[in-house]
């Protein structure tokens, strides 16, 4: 009794049905495997006369032994397809990646789906095949993993074209794949290997509603990125220091197509609620692949003067000390940016500063207060800081004009980093760790990337322990090693207790990372929440989640 | 026509058709091919078929195969697919005898003192709530773990005896969380994982079992001479895994956000299915995909059981209090909003409303040297340096003033500030204290910072016309307010429940949501659907299906069944 109800008790109604049926099957199915084995080898040496005179024998002596052969057969019968068809189900649903192409139509119902596409939405501009269109929305000139064409491109207008969209994309099994700015360093917006709808989103580009005015919007990714995108990746930039990420609460809700073609609201305009989990935060950092975000409320924070300052270091480490004393002071920073020598070289090769900088690891800062005095007490409290850590050369911007023009030396860094290296291209990549292991893992980066031969200029988003490499390369050869140094450097940053990506994203390109980061069980979770959410597999498919037998060891796709 | 025909003949006779047909020798060449009787050539059972004798077997069991397979296909989606179906499946769960295997499990597997308990006074007192009046059980026993694999072995009994888990450590939850389950439940009692286990002050962040105390957190940073502090302030007593269960925020959300934002680094749990996780590492940004660390928070303990966390912290800045009064709400947070949106808005930490009868409750419970006046009031939390403080100080002065209010002081003293503090701070202490004999029921909606006003205007008369008394703070900056309804006994609570019922309609009406900050549990699950929509609402099921397919983590809060509820009784505790 206590044995049987233990297992009662382990495995409960539905898990019994499920266990013991497979446990049930498997012996019998095993059976009938034999018994059609037993009966192919004897058929032979019966012959087809034995077997056909025997029944007919069964005939003469009475119709009831026909129909127990009958019955049995059809059993035997039945439980052999039963067997093969849950055999059939339970392989699909446990192994998703060998099963990739049933996932998706075919050839045939993708221009079936865009013939859909082109009935519903009849106007010119709606749907485009036009080839020079899916060239610059397969291919991106900031990633260099080998570009792919989407099938179609569609320009919806509103959250009902795009769940229009959704439903014949379903209907057809195409992936669906969200693009807005094209701003994308990881191949998120890439084609699948099968073809795909590029629902290029930034046409749904209308301010609704505003409540409240001498305010902005403090995240600040790289110029060109939308909303959407900067959702979807979990953006941040020079000012998460002082006002988070993407993840923090700069989003209030967001409007989502879901892949079941179901509209929602995550929730609705107060600034805060305690009821439940937000599933807001579910969509941000999902990267297109749980749903497709049409609208979304943001909110705004008061806009504060402020003004930029400069400063020199002997060292990286020293910069990253000063820094995490000056944070916590508590003062007004509203940015801290650090850029090392290499980087101050280029800005002065490239000839766009009016200025030349002495060529050493240097701090970019800026300031904000409600007024000048308290701008001013700030940089005299900075200035104390940085001088006690060996900082020289501190330079205040005397006016808006000078803060300006410092902080565009520092903006125009992807640019400048080019210059270094005639007809260079440059792959930028992004980790991120706990501040303080910061210096460590630039010091380890140039050394690596210094014996390779590989130039790059290292720009930091000091104050999160976020820092951005640009890594010059020339051909195919140098790509490689370049590959290879971000490869290294990922494991580094990971190791310290780090990130793959401080704000990028995953995409395709950090997607061999993530088991590595979080852990199985963690990718295991995010992988049954999109199950749950996409069992179809349409949205965004390839990207965020790493395929189950992806290693890191595997060359990036 | 051949084949209406051969219908017909096998609708009109159908056994002896049958028996005709059902026969497995072929009577070879013997039929006449010249009178071909149409489709019948093609059936496996009929004489005149065509195939020889392996053929028609094959046929014949393919065709029963198939019947086989959809008969059963039927049984099974009509018996199995209903129950997943099903909102609750109760009648999973385990019967009083298998609790008591459980209890017995879990005593053989925790042999120390105090490990398990089921003491009958003590699962009363953890399965009910003196905060609040919504129905309630008492657990079956109450487990305390002092490590994340203690809690791993718990959810393994509780899983393999299907008795439901409610994880338990501060017991501040007003909307009844920590209730126990009808049918028996394990009380996961956290508070004994309080450890701080490393601070990182290079890194500003701190490593904790969730157990802790957020005050305590604080406590020893002061303590150790670290200027850093946790900015989320809930309720006093709360612990950093209820702070998480519920989304948590306090009176500095206004300055540093609510538990939404970027305070947990990571966090380290335990999934239904035994599996410990941890959702990042250390780093203070990431965009390594979703952040599943999100998914627990405000998830009340349905999702897993959150063991240890990395908190991130942040510089103690010097502040100062001040205080103004004003001739209605309304006024005052105008005054509110447009200091929030200049440049001085970085400045204010805290700023709280306290209607005049919580002044005046204040007034009475005798906690303060000299009365307050009695009016509606902001108490604000200026941050910053001296000079800012100053400046803003001047800003804000100017800016109440445009706004009506009549007076502005600052507390004289770091004394005084402290206990004005204090004051707002145990608001529902002094509430209680200010009248005696009277319970409270505290709830709080949240909307929009323009739309409070309208808000808390018409509550106040809705709830003077019911004759309720009633006092109310707000964490206006934020939009957040919350009212302490009073009353006496039972048949005052049926008008207390319908009161706050309009309320949280009101609030939702004005784009706001049912609870600000105490959370769901069982009080406002029934407001969840008409605050998010059905999609949303599903949406969060489908979350909970697929991480808890057998509904074992804190079933009963949180998520709305789909079916209207019946009125529900209000159980109490006894007092």
């Amino acid at each position: 009794m206590n044995s049987l109800f233990k297992a009662w008790g382990q495995h409960g109604h539905r898990q019994i049905y499920l266990h013991s049926g497979r446990h049930l099957l498997t012996p019998r199915s095993l059976l009938v495997h034999s018994g059609i084995a037993r009966r192919l080898h004897s058929s032979p040496s019966l012959g087809e006369h034995d077997v056909q005179s025997r029944a007919g024998a069964n005939n003469t002596s009475g119709i009831s032994s026909s129909h127990i052969l009958l019955l049995a057969t059809s059993i035997l019968s039945g439980i052999v397809g039963f067997a093969v068809a849950s055999g059939l189900e339970s392989s699909t649903s446990v192994k998703g990646g060998s099963s990739q192409d049933q996932q998706f139509g075919t050839p045939g119902d993708f221009k079936q789906a865009i013939e859909e596409l082109r009935q519903a939405f009849p106007s010119s501009d709606a749907v485009s095949t036009d080839p020079e269109d899916l060239r610059t929305h397969g291919f991106s000139d900031y990633d260099y993993r080998p570009g792919r064409l989407h099938s179609v491109v569609f320009y919806p207008a509103s959250t009902e074209d795009v769940v229009r969209m959704v439903k014949i994309a379903t209907k057809y099994k195409m992936p669906v794949i969200p693009y807005s700015g094209a701003t994308s360093l990881e191949g998120h917006i890439r084609s699948h290997a099968v073809g795909g709808i590029c629902v290029d989103i930034s046409g749904m580009d209308r301010i609704l509603e505003i409540h409240g005015i001498p305010l902005f919007f403090p995240l600040d990714p790289a110029p060109g990125a939308t909303i959407g995108g900067m959702l979807s990746t979990g953006c941040s930039g020079t000012n998460a220091v002082r006002y988070g990420t993407a993840k923090a609460e700069w989003f209030l809700n967001a409007t989502v197509v879901l892949p079941s073609g179901e509209v929602i609201k995550t929730r609705r305009r107060s600034r805060k609620s305690s009821a439940g989990f937000d599933t807001t935060k579910l969509f941000i950092g999902a990267e297109g692949t749980l749903g497709i975000v049409t609208e979304v409320t943001i909110r705004l924070a008061p806009l504060l003067p402020t003004t930029v300052a400069v400063v020199q270091f002997p060292d990286l480490r020293k910069a990253t000390e000063a820094v995490i004393e000056v944070m916590n002071q508590g003062v007004g920073i509203q940015c801290v940016e650090a850029v090392d020598d290499v980087f101050m070289a280029a800005t002065n090769k490239f000839g766009m500063s009016a200025r030349k900088w002495p060529e050493k690891d240097s701090l970019f800062l800026k300031f904000q207060g409600p007024t000048q005095a308290s701008i001013q007490e700030t940089a005299k409290i900075v200035k104390k800081i940085v001088e006690k850590h060996g900082a020289t050369g501190f330079e205040l911007a005397r006016n808006a004009k000078e803060a300006d023009d410092l902080w565009a030396d520092r903006k125009n860094a992807n640019y400048s980093g080019m210059a270094l290296l005639e007809g260079a291209k440059g792959w930028g990549t992004d980790v991120c760790v706990p501040v303080s292991k910061l210096p460590e893992l630039v010091y380890e980066t140039k050394k690596d990337l210094a014996q390779i031969g590989i130039t790059s200029t290292i720009v930091g988003h000091v104050g999160d322990g976020n820092f951005h490499a640009l890594l010059l390369f020339r051909n195919e050869k140098e790509y490689r090693i370049a590959k290879e140094a971000v490869h290294r450097m990922v494991h580094r940053a990971i190791a310290l207790d780090g990130t793959c990506t401080g704000e990028h994203g995953v995409g395709v390109g950090k997607k061999k990372y993530l088991v590595e980061e979080l852990g199985a069980g963690t990718v295991e979770l995010m992988k049954t929440i999109k199950r749950a959410i996409d069992p179809l597999g349409l949205f965004n498919p390839g990207k965020l989640y790493p395929d189950d037998d992806e290693t890191d060891n595997k060359p990036g796709v | 026509m051949v084949l209406r025909l051969s219908l017909q003949r096998c609708l009109v006779h159908p056994v002896s058709a049958l028996r005709r047909h059902m026969i497995l020798t072929r009577p070879a060449s013997t039929t006449p091919h010249s009178t071909p009787p149409g489709l019948l050539r093609y059936s496996p059972w009929s004489k005149e078929f065509l195939g020889s004798l392996k053929t028609r077997i094959f046929l014949q069991s393919a065709f029963y195969a198939v019947g086989i397979v959809t008969a059963a296909g039927l049984v099974d989606s009509y018996l199995f697919a209903s129950r997943t179906e099903l909102e609750e499946p109760v009648l999973h769960y385990a019967s009083p005898q298998g609790t008591k295997l459980a209890i017995e499990e879990l005593r053989a597997t925790f042999p120390r003192a105090n490990a398990v308990d089921t003491d009958a006074d003590t699962l009363r007192t953890y399965g009910f709530s003196e905060n609040s009046y919504h129905p309630a059980s008492p657990h079956s026993v109450v487990v305390r773990p002092t490590c994340t694999s203690d809690v791993v072995k718990i959810v393994n009994i509780s899983r393999k005896y299907r008795i439901p888990i409610t994880p338990y450590s501060g017991a501040t939850s007003l909307e009844g969380h920590t209730s126990g389950y009808p049918s028996g439940s394990i009380c996961l009692d956290m508070s004994g994982m309080d450890q701080i286990l490393q601070i990182n002050e290079a890194d500003s962040d701190l490593v904790c079992q969730s157990g802790a105390r957020w005050e305590d957190i604080n406590a020893t940073l002061k303590e150790k001479g670290i200027p850093l502090f946790f900015p989320l302030d809930p309720g006093p007593g709360a612990t950093i895994g209820g702070m998480i269960g519920t989304g948590c925020s306090g009176t500095n959300a206004v300055r540093y956000g609510t538990a939404r934002a970027e305070w947990f680094l990571n966090l380290t749990a335990v999934l239904p299915n035994g599996e410990v996780i941890k959702t990042r590492r250390r780093a203070r940004k990431s965009a390594a995909g979703f952040d599943t660390t999100k998914l627990f928070i405000g998830a009340e303990g349905t999702l897993g059981i959150v063991t240890e966390v990395t908190l991130r912290l942040t510089p103690v800045i010097p502040t100062k209090v001040a205080m103004a009064q004003f001739p209605d709400v309304e006024h005052a947070v105008s005054a509110v909003q447009e200091i929030l949106n200049t440049p001085y808005g970085p400045h204010i930490q805290c700023v709280e409303l306290l209607d005049d009868h919580m002044m005046e409750a204040i007034n009475t419970a005798g906690l303060v040297d000299h009365p307050y006046p009695v009016e509606d009031t902001l108490f604000f939390k200026i941050q910053g340096d001296p000079t800012s403080i100053k400046s803003t100080s001047k800003a804000v002065q100017d800016i109440v003033k445009k706004h009506g209010s009549s007076r502005f002081e600052f507390a004289s003293t770091d004394q005084e500030a402290e206990d004005l503090w204090q004051n707002r701070k145990y608001a529902l202490m002094s509430t209680m204290a200010a009248n005696p004999g009277t319970r409270c029921w505290t709830t709080d909606v949240c909307v929009p910072v323009s739309r409070l006003p309208q808000l808390v205007f018409e509550t106040k008369k809705d709830l003077a016309d019911s004759g309720i008394q009633s006092t109310i703070v707000g964490h206006v900056g934020d939009g957040n307010f919350h009212a302490l309804i009073l009353f006496r006994d039972d048949s005052e609570l049926q008008g207390v429940s319908d009161a706050v019922h309009r309320l949280v309609h009101r609030a939702v009406a004005l784009e706001g949501t049912c609870t600000g900050e105490h959370g769901v549990g069982v009080g406002k699950k029934e407001y969840l659907t008409d605050e998010l929509g059905e999609g949303t609402v599903e949406l969060m099921r489908v979350i909970k299906r697929a991480i808890d397919p057998l509904n074992l983590m804190n079933p009963g809060k949180l998520y709305p069944e789909r079916r209207k509820p019946k009125a529900e009784e209000f159980n109490r505790p006894s007092a």
